[in-house]
């Protein structure tokens, strides 16, 4: 009895279900950024995937913005596509117009305007923006898809944000802890703990494999370097 | 005085159904039940079968098992690879066995592996898809070597090869490639291993590591793990606290206090073996 | 004034045969009926003094406004048709506070004459924006400021066109202004030797006696930004004239 009442009846009896425009994807992907007091380094994985596929096991998510600032960005792929290619032409106007590179903080504001513009149809991407600063300082700023924005010295996003920011928040921020000093960040210990966090992701998480790359950006330029991980 | 559920009925209880379905209905989400994205495999060849599968479970996006066992033991000539849901797979291929055993008992001879296939297919018809069992079901008996897929709602193929679960397109392209009638026991278990690896590499629900079964006339053997595919990461830090570094906030020592104590007599009936 | 002057000075967009746009060189010639204005730009920072006309004894000189804050960190003097003015100054607030909204820094100063001088240069075009604006602003501009590149000095005429000084005098005593400048104008300037001559460049300037109600003084400096000075310190420097 009690089951029959629960039941709305059999399935032509009730409401017609609604197609929904659904124009988002989401492609995985995860970013890691930490600075320090000359540098700053930015990483992601490499892997592309939606659902149980793989696109792509070399697709690097950080875009270089200017010769001090890049952006790791994750999520709809479409959407960092063109979230990017506006950006870099925001970029290049703003250059035309003064005269001038735009500094990281400038970058970081626009890119908080940028997101709120679409405050109802976002962009649906996870954003940290690495750089150096006016005094020549390693900074992260931290953005949800809707624009707002964190000014951090280490961050996580994306698809294994859960696994990995946890680890940095303890390791770097010196969270949970009783009698431990934070550390000075040098790039030996922000390199070991970029390839740590996602080798570690990597065992737990399905979206975070192949490989990462990890971008550093210092006051005479940028570097890169590549790591392997896991593969299925 | 409180009434003790009676559990004694067989089968499945639904005494909260009615309940879960309002619960769901005013926005408290059922809680998920694990279901393995899985690559399993099982080909005939020359002197009998291999069953492959691989050893990832996962809920959601995240890896909970990354060594988990797929491959069920049925009867000493039977094995069955299982994908879907992990407990529907736990205890549908135990009950299969002590059924199976119970019927090789009463029969006094080997069972057929066509008898595990339709008593697998009726369970699973019965329960009209609700028990999420995706099965390759293998073995060898006196008439044939037997590869069978199972499907949740009951239906069921004869097959040379076969895959099934979320990295089965991988594997099955695989075998359309390579299998071919007849192979040697070498070749069957580098194809099986391949067609696994096919998913674990490109099928985001498989990972981890290979295992296989070969089952022959003379018995079966689990190859468990057959082939480690894929090597954990390296850490270059070490992430080891000194003891105190958890903060106790607050210690409070209760002594445990007997208020009464009671010894209550219980009467042993003897069984029946008359 | 003008011996080809003919039927081409009707259309704010027609040239005439020798290749000039009469209803622009009419408003940089109405900038010559304006008030003097000068400009001084030092290391320490940029100094604006500008003359007030007091054309009737009941009139309040303090309502008399040409020197504006565009931002905290620019500052502008106007001479010419000071209704006009309102306009660009009201533009150049809008895109300094646009700047800061979209980029979270000060507008460069020169961005801001380069913004201005596109909205001055408007006249005659209608587009999605609006009608057409029926002639060029009367108005010249001096823009004091500071930015990454230091402290700046730009003027900019009814034409649209916008240049740097290191000292700048416009308004009706310009010329005489400009040639006193050029003479007492150098670069290892103090701000407080700017204020100096500014004050006794509009001195030699002005037909009216100078004092502290008849001029405006204001200074762009790094410590303090946009500010103006108070009647007294005015009247503390043009007594040590």
């Amino acid at each position: 009895m009690a089951l029959e009442m629960m039941m709305s009846g059999p399935d032509y009896m009730r409401d017609p279900r609604k197609h929904q425009f659904s124009p988002y994807a989401n492609n995985g992907g995860t970013s890691v950024a930490i600075a320090g007091d000359d540098f700053v380094m930015i990483a992601s994985d490499t892997r592309l995937s939606r659902g149980f596929n793989i696109f792509s096991r070399e697709q690097d998510k950080v875009f270089p913005l200017t010769p001090k600032t890049m952006m790791a960005s994750s999520g709809c792929w479409a959407d960092v596509l063109t979230l990017n290619k506006v950006l870099q032409a925001r970029l290049t106007m703003y250059s035309h117009e003064h005269h001038d590179m735009m500094s990281t903080t400038a970058v970081a504001q626009l890119l908080s305007t940028m997101l709120y513009w679409r405050r109802f149809f976002p962009y649906y991407v996870s954003n940290i923006l690495a750089g150096i600063d006016e005094e020549g300082k390693g900074v992260v700023y931290h953005y949800d898809p809707v624009g707002h924005m964190e000014k951090l010295t280490f961050s996580a996003t994306g698809e294994s944000v859960s696994q990995i920011q946890p680890l940095l928040d303890n390791q770097i921020g010196g969270l949970n802890m009783l009698g431990v000093k934070p550390p000075t960040m040098t790039k030996d210990l922000a390199r070991q703990l970029i390839h740590d966090a996602f080798v570690s992701a990597a065992e737990r998480d399905i979206n975070t494999g192949d490989g990462i790359i990890i971008h550093t950006i210092t006051k005479d330029g940028k570097t890169e370097e590549t790591v392997k991980l896991r593969r299925d | 005085m409180m009434e003790v559920v009676d559990n004694s009925y067989p089968g499945f209880q639904f005494s909260n159904f009615a309940r879960n379905e309002n619960l769901v209905a005013k926005g408290f989400p059922m809680p998920n039940s694990r279901k393995t994205g899985t690559t399993i495999a099982g080909i005939v060849f020359k002197d009998g079968v291999v069953l492959g599968a691989d050893t990832r479970a996962t809920e959601g996006d995240i890896i909970a098992d990354k060594n988990c066992s797929k491959i069920h033991y049925l009867q000493p000539n039977m094995y069955c690879c299982g994908a879907g849901t992990a407990a529907d797979l736990e205890m549908t291929t135990q009950l299969m066995a002590s059924q199976l055993e119970l019927h090789r008992l009463n029969t006094g001879r080997q069972v057929p592996v066509v008898a595990a296939n339709r008593m697998l297919k009726q369970m699973l018809f019965r329960y009209q898809g609700y028990i999420g069992a995706a099965l390759v079901l293998g073995g060898v008996d006196k008439h044939d070597s037997h590869i069978y897929s199972i499907h949740p709602h009951g239906s069921t193929d004869r097959l040379p090869y076969t895959t099934m679960g979320s990295g089965s397109l991988a594997a099955m392209s695989v075998f359309e490639s390579r299998w071919k009638p007849n192979m040697e026991l070498e070749e069957a278990k580098q194809l099986v291993r391949d067609a696994i690896a096919g998913g674990v590499f490109n099928d985001l629900g498989s990972g981890s590591n290979i295992d296989l079964c070969i089952i022959t006339k003379d018995g079966a053997t689990m190859i468990r793990p057959y082939d480690v595919a894929n090597v954990k990461g390296q850490r270059q830090g070490k992430y080891e606290y000194k003891r105190g570094t958890t903060e106790v906030l607050s210690t409070t020592v209760r002594p445990i206090q007997i208020v009464a104590e009671t010894v209550k007599k219980v009467t042993v009936e003897e069984m029946d073996t008359a | 004034m003008f011996l080809t002057r003919s039927e081409y000075d009707r259309g704010v967009n027609t040239f005439s045969p020798e290749g000039r746009l009469f209803q622009v060189e009419y408003a940089i010639e109405a900038i010559k009926l304006g008030s003097t204005a000068i400009g001084i730009q030092t290391s320490e920072g940029v100094v604006l003094a500008v003359e007030k006309r007091i054309t009737s004894p009941l009139m309040i000189p303090s309502t008399i406004e040409k020197i504006v804050e565009i931002d905290s960190h620019i500052g502008c003097a106007v001479s010419g048709l000071v209704a006009d003015s309102r306009t660009l100054v009201d533009h150049a607030r809008v895109e300094c506070a646009n700047h800061w909204f979209v980029y979270n820094e000060n507008m460069k100063v020169e961005s801001v004459a380069q913004a201005v001088s596109n909205l001055a240069i408007r006249f005659g075009d209608s587009d999605d924006d609006g009608p057409a604006m029926s002639r060029p602003f009367g108005v010249a501009m001096l823009f004091a400021g500071l930015d990454k590149s230091g402290t700046q000095l730009y003027h900019m005429d009814p034409s649209g066109t916008f240049l740097e000084f290191g000292a700048k005098a416009i308004g009706s005593g310009s010329e005489g202004a400009q040639q006193s400048l050029q003479e007492s104008y150098h670069k290892s300037m103090t701000l407080q030797e700017a204020l100096k001559i500014a004050l006794t460049v509009l001195k030699q300037v002005m037909e009216e006696k100078v004092s502290g109600s008849n001029v405006e003084v204001a200074a762009v400096t790094p410590e303090k930004g946009f500010h103006r000075y108070p009647q007294d310190e005015v009247e503390a420097i043009i007594s040590g004239l």
